[in-house]
């Protein structure tokens, strides 16, 4: 029996990962006035598209893409809600309060980014400006709120980067060669 | 005479619907503590309910930021937009930097400066009173507030008066703004 032919469920998770998190920067950095489209893909691309993307990448034994993307996926759910239960006075999150939900997510992705540096150079990259974005992010709510800008312009690279990593596997696969190259792991 | 007539109306809606027992004198004329008090408290109020508390000031719900002839007005300096503006919706979402009052004064400029002080700073210009078409000597509160994935939301309302300097006024806010400090 040939052996079948199976997608990688990362080209959805990355894509569903990358375009979320772009589009809240486009809010982060001022471009885009409304949360609105970032809570409707925080519950259906970056939340849904990526937690089936992971819930996926299970049966691939791949567990670093396991983790990473039903978490992500998880955090935009998480986020969407909590952005439509403040409008709705359901268990309110403060600024301070949504600064902790980030300091938490900022820690797990500092464990997520240690594995990402023995994956390869464009996920260790990647990981960085995530870890990175995270740790501005935990600034802009406690206290230094402009810092919510620069990691907009940081998250927003890191979400092309998520991106690479996409049309690495597909435009590669289209093409039969390696046309984007993924660098070599920062720890070998 | 109409004009007048709608401002009284409004101004009697507003005072009426104000709860009354939070200012003790009855004159129509909003002070500065009451100025420092409504803004902190919208700071406060944003602070808790993020992004989705912007609505709140334009629909004016539960008449919580007109009273008197003041009211908050909320904008972000570095978008630069007006956010919510009670009493001129046709403002909102508009930009503000380059607006200049009747003295050709770039007002918003100033309460963006006074704003990023730690303890917000006073601004004086000129601006119509509520309901009134002729401008008059006005001195605002500025204020910043921290918002979840918002990184530059000021909160603001004035006084309309002839004496009071910017500077007196912030001293009496320095005097205020010692952190209430928990009983230990």
């Amino acid at each position: 029996m040939a052996e079948q032919k199976l997608g990688n469920p990362a080209v959805v998770g990355l894509a569903g990962f990358g375009l979320t998190t772009m589009v809240l920067q486009f809010h982060n950095v001022g471009w885009m006035p409304s949360i609105g489209p970032v809570v409707w893909l925080g519950l259906i691309f970056g939340g849904l598209a990526q937690l089936i993307a992971g819930i996926q990448e299970q049966k691939t034994g791949n567990n670093f893409g396991y983790c990473a993307f039903t978490s992500y996926g998880a955090f935009w759910i998480a986020l969407a809600l909590m952005l439509i239960a403040n409008n709705y006075d359901l268990f309110k999150a403060s600024t301070q309060d949504v600064g902790w939900f980030l300091v938490a997510w900022t820690l797990f992705t500092a464990i997520l980014w240690v594995g990402s540096m023995r994956i390869h150079g464009a996920m260790a990259i990647t990981f960085t400006l995530l870890l990175a974005g995270f740790i501005l992010l935990d600034f802009a709510h406690f206290g230094y709120p402009a810092m919510t800008a620069v990691a907009g312009y940081v998250l927003i690279a890191c979400a092309l980067t998520a991106w690479y990593m996409m049309a690495r596997i597909i435009l590669n696969e289209l093409y039969g060669r390696e046309l984007l190259p993924a660098g070599r792991p920062w720890v070998v | 005479m109409g004009r007048s007539t709608i401002a009284l109306a409004g101004l009697a809606l507003t005072l009426g619907a104000a709860p009354a027992t939070i200012w003790a004198d009855d004159s129509s004329a909003a002070t500065a503590q009451e100025v420092v008090a409504k803004v902190r408290e919208a700071v406060q109020y944003l602070n808790e309910k993020g992004l989705a508390g912007f609505s709140d000031f334009n629909n004016n719900k539960d008449a919580r930021w007109v009273w008197k002839d003041s009211y908050v007005f909320v904008y972000s300096c570095r978008d630069n937009v007006m956010i919510a503006h009670p009493l001129r919706p046709d403002l909102v979402g508009r930009p503000i930097l380059q607006m200049r009052d009747d003295k050709d004064h770039p007002l918003f400029q100033d309460l963006c400066k006074a704003g990023a002080k730690p303890n917000g700073g006073w601004v004086e210009y000129w601006w119509p009173k509520p309901g009134e078409g002729k401008a008059s000597r006005k001195i605002s509160y500025a204020h910043s507030a921290p918002v979840s994935f918002k990184s530059d939301i000021q909160v603001g309302a004035g006084i309309y008066d002839d004496t009071l300097t910017p500077e007196e006024l912030s001293k009496m806010i320095e005097e205020s703004a010692t952190p209430q400090k928990a009983v230990p």
